[in-house]
């Protein structure tokens, strides 16, 4: 190979480098480097290269937030319409009010990946969000260093006393910090079909088998619920948390140990199979892929425990007497309740027990390495102002509010869901699911896999050892 | 500058191959898109995320991942699926490439429609076997749980307990739920699979068949001892890609299982997609992914192995 030969080779190769070079992605105009988590800390700086010299001296900046919902999205059939008919109506209206100052941009995120994709973003440096809903515990983001403390800029803000202590506790921490702000509260419920339990729902457990009893006979089941181990083992949260709590079970022992083998988790998990083998509950119910809200749906299950805010999610309904509500959208559960023919109870209790119900939060929290956190701040602080905060808590939190004072607001004291949320909630004992445990992501699978295997799969005398073997696995790790 | 590098080349200390050069920009863009995450991932299966960042735990991940019920169990699930799936889809993907190299009307038509499931997305196809038997309301439901046709009490492919296992804690025979993901992995493989086989068969000279049936060798003689030689190293390569499908697959498994009934189709792969984005445990998920890789190699490795014997037979 001659000089020019080489000299032809390297030239070559360095224009397939500039090729490659001009193909890859260029550095965003806005990208900033990652900032340190502080309450107080301006947000960074867009580069100066950026801004052209004609430019206005206010800056506009984005508030970048993760909802699972999607303001594009004009299906109106949707599972999130409500969701993302919100922000398509409120984006404007913030985009007016920060005229000049602040522009919302929303990145919609799948519900069931964002808590990953945001820990994996922020552990990697990428690009995190200014806003992130949160609906579900925050111990997994403390735990991966992942979202900013808001204690000290919370307590300053007006709402702060107005908001609910136990909606608080759900957004600590276990080291005592605040990591997000709760706008609303998801509380597990039951929906009943005021059809099929037409002397009211069962408060009693003897009562509640003897109504399903007489529901058999007719060829209806007396409830549904979800009872799969598919969804990463969300059931443990859902209807079966609903029914263990109402026996006064738990999955904690109240010191970040797992405690399943419980007299009172044993006598939960008995019933539950009992309700399994009589056939008070349909087969759908261990089949996964929410396929045991059909029966909830057509009403061929009287009563369907699961949270307050899968009432967004329902449609195409058929209720006991046969009246259709079937316009495909949130209208039909909402016009169901008008009619009188759907209602929300609490789940019997065991003697001496108060009925159960577990809760999360709807909260919106600050990642760490967000751009503008100051925009975050007054995002938040916009949300819960008295003329926005009553449509998020509808719209997207789907449960009820966190300040206490607004219950007496007319969108909330005319709605009859929320004022019967309200009641069942205040004769429940609501808890988080996950109480004390440090690592619910990991915990919920392992007590969904217990909890499946109890009731479905061994004999009575096998169900200890199931229960055991699962806090033990989970312990280990402490 | 030229006449450095041409100095440094009459040096040998860069190679003067045009092919080199060539190539380079290549192995640059494979050492960035593979060799850097391979590294990653073992790097990160040696920490642990505390919230003050990243800590070197050294082997506790994978003695973590060891001790996990779920870990073992996924194995012989993994193992129980991998073989079905593999065989299942070899005999049948043998036996439609034989059918279509016969000399029939419609060939072409045939083979459109027998691509039909490789070209559905996975998702898709999870969802529609799953529509087939949904207790209560899918397509099959009133066949599948008659009790007059399945007695005692009809089956409920997604909801029946598995079966005792004959094998100590080893999970076989499978549950219907795997069962039915086998056929259903089948069925979107099955398309390709015959496909590789048949433009293998395609390329046999049709002599060499006649011959050996002048010699009188019957149909199963063929196959054994002229057909499978011929075609051994497209069997291989198909193997090769039945394997790392069944490993590596998930998509169908969310769509048409979830892993379920209880965790009787949690195989190896889903566990790694469960550990990392269900349960945030990153640095376990790592640590089974280069597990996963590790196994992939060993039986790729043994495939390779045992097709030499066969070949040196």
């Amino acid at each position: 190979m001659n000089t020019k030969s080489k000299l032809t080779t390297l030239l070559s190769f360095l224009l397939v480098l500039g090729l490659l070079a001009a193909c890859a992605p260029a550095p965003a105009p806005t990208q900033a480097p990652a900032e340190k988590p502080a309450a107080t800390q301006p947000p960074a700086e867009k580069p100066a290269a950026t801004q052209p010299p004609t430019e206005a001296p206010a800056e506009v900046k984005d508030v970048v937030t993760w909802f699972q919902y999607d303001a594009e999205n004009m299906d109106e059939k949707a599972n999130e319409a409500v969701g993302n008919a919100y922000l398509r109506a409120t984006m404007p209206l913030f985009n007016k009010a920060f005229a000049g100052k602040l522009n919302w941009v929303n990145q919609p995120k799948a519900f069931d990946k964002m808590e990953a994709e945001l820990i994996n973003l922020a552990q990697g440096g990428g690009d995190v969000p200014d806003i992130y809903e949160l609906f579900n515990s925050v111990n997994n983001f403390e735990r991966n260093g992942t979202l900013q403390d808001l204690s000290e800029w919370a307590k300053a803000q007006p709402w702060y006393k107005d908001l609910d202590s136990s909606a608080l506790q759900a957004c600590t921490g276990t080291d005592g910090k605040l990591y997000c702000i709760p706008l609303a509260q998801r509380p597990q419920v039951v929906f009943v079909w005021t059809g099929r339990f037409p002397n009211g729902y069962p408060t009693t457990i003897d009562d509640f088998l003897a109504q399903a009893e007489a529901l058999k006979k007719e060829g209806h089941y007396a409830i549904t619920f979800f009872g799969s181990t598919d969804k990463g083992g969300s059931g443990a949260y859902r209807g079966l948390n609903t029914m263990i709590t109402s026996f006064g079970g738990r999955y904690d022992d109240g010191k970040g140990n797992m405690l399943l083998n419980t007299p009172e988790n044993l006598a939960a998990i008995r019933f539950i199979r009992e309700i399994v083998a009589k056939g008070y509950a349909p087969d759908t119910v261990f089949a996964g892929g929410f396929e045991e809200e059909a029966s909830y749906m057509d009403s061929s299950a009287g009563s369907f425990p699961t949270g307050l805010h899968s009432w967004k999610f329902q449609n195409n309904m058929t209720a006991p007497d046969g009246k259709k509500y079937d316009t495909g959208t949130f209208e039909d559960p909402l016009n169901a309740f008008k009619d009188g023919e759907l209602v929300l109870a609490h789940f019997p209790a065991a003697p001496g027990k108060t009925p159960g119900c577990g809760t999360l939060p709807e909260a919106l929290a600050i990642p760490v390495g967000a751009k503008n956190t100051q925009g975050a701040y007054d995002f938040i602080n916009w949300i819960m102002s008295p003329e926005q905060y009553p449509a998020f808590v509808t719209n997207v939190g789907g449960g009820l509010p966190t300040l206490k004072t607004a219950l007496t607001d007319p969108t909330f004291a005319d709605d009859v869901i929320i004022q019967q949320a309200a009641k069942v909630v205040s004769e429940s004992a609501c808890r988080p699911w996950f109480g004390s445990l440090a690592r619910p992501s990991e915990a919920q699978p392992l007590i969904m896999n217990a909890l499946y295997k109890a009731i479905k799969e061994v004999g009575d005398d096998q169900i200890e050892g199931v229960l055991t073997q699962a806090q033990e696995e989970y312990n280990a790790g402490n | 500058m030229a006449l450095k590098l041409a100095r440094l080349g009459k040096q040998k200390k860069i190679p003067d191959s045009l092919p080199f050069w060539l190539l380079l920009p290549t192995v640059l863009i494979l050492f960035i898109v593979q060799i850097y995450p391979t590294v990653y991932t073992a790097w990160l299966s040696l920490q642990e995320r505390k919230p003050t960042g990243w800590i070197y735990v050294g082997t506790k991940n994978f003695e973590r991942l060891f001790r996990s019920s779920l870990f073992n169990e996924s194995v012989g699930h993994t193992i129980v699926f991998l073989v079905s799936f593999i065989a299942l889809t070899m005999l049948l993907g043998f036996l439609t490439a034989l059918l279509l190299n016969q000399k029939i009307r419609f060939v072409g038509f045939y083979l459109s429609l027998i691509f039909i499931p490789w070209v559905i997305s996975t998702i898709i196809s999870g969802q529609a076997f799953r529509l087939l038997v949904t207790p209560d309301y899918g397509v099959f439901a009133g066949i599948l749980q008659d009790p007059a046709l399945f007695p005692p009490n009809g089956i409920s492919v997604l909801t029946d307990a598995r079966p005792s296992p004959w094998f100590g804690s080893f999970p076989f025979p499978p549950s219907k739920g795997m069962i039915l993901l086998v056929i259903a992995s089948t069925w979107r493989s099955l398309p390709f699979t015959a496909l590789l086989i048949l433009a293998s068969l395609q390329m046999i000279p049709t002599e060499i068949i006649e011959s050996s049936r002048i010699d009188g060798a019957n149909g199963w003689q063929i196959i054994r001892f002229i057909l499978v030689p011929i075609i051994l190293p497209t069997l291989v390569v198909t193997i090769f890609n039945l394997i790392l499908t069944g490993m590596n697959g998930v998509a169908i498994i969310i769509s048409l299982t979830g892993g379920g009934p209880g965790t009787s189709t949690q195989i190896i792969s889903y566990l790694l997609y469960s550990l990392g984005w269900g349960q945030i445990q990153f640095s376990q998920a790592a640590a089974l992914g280069l597990i996963i890789a590790v196994v992939n190699w060993i039986l790729i490795l043994a495939t390779l192995r045992l097709t030499k014997v066969e070949e040196a037979r």
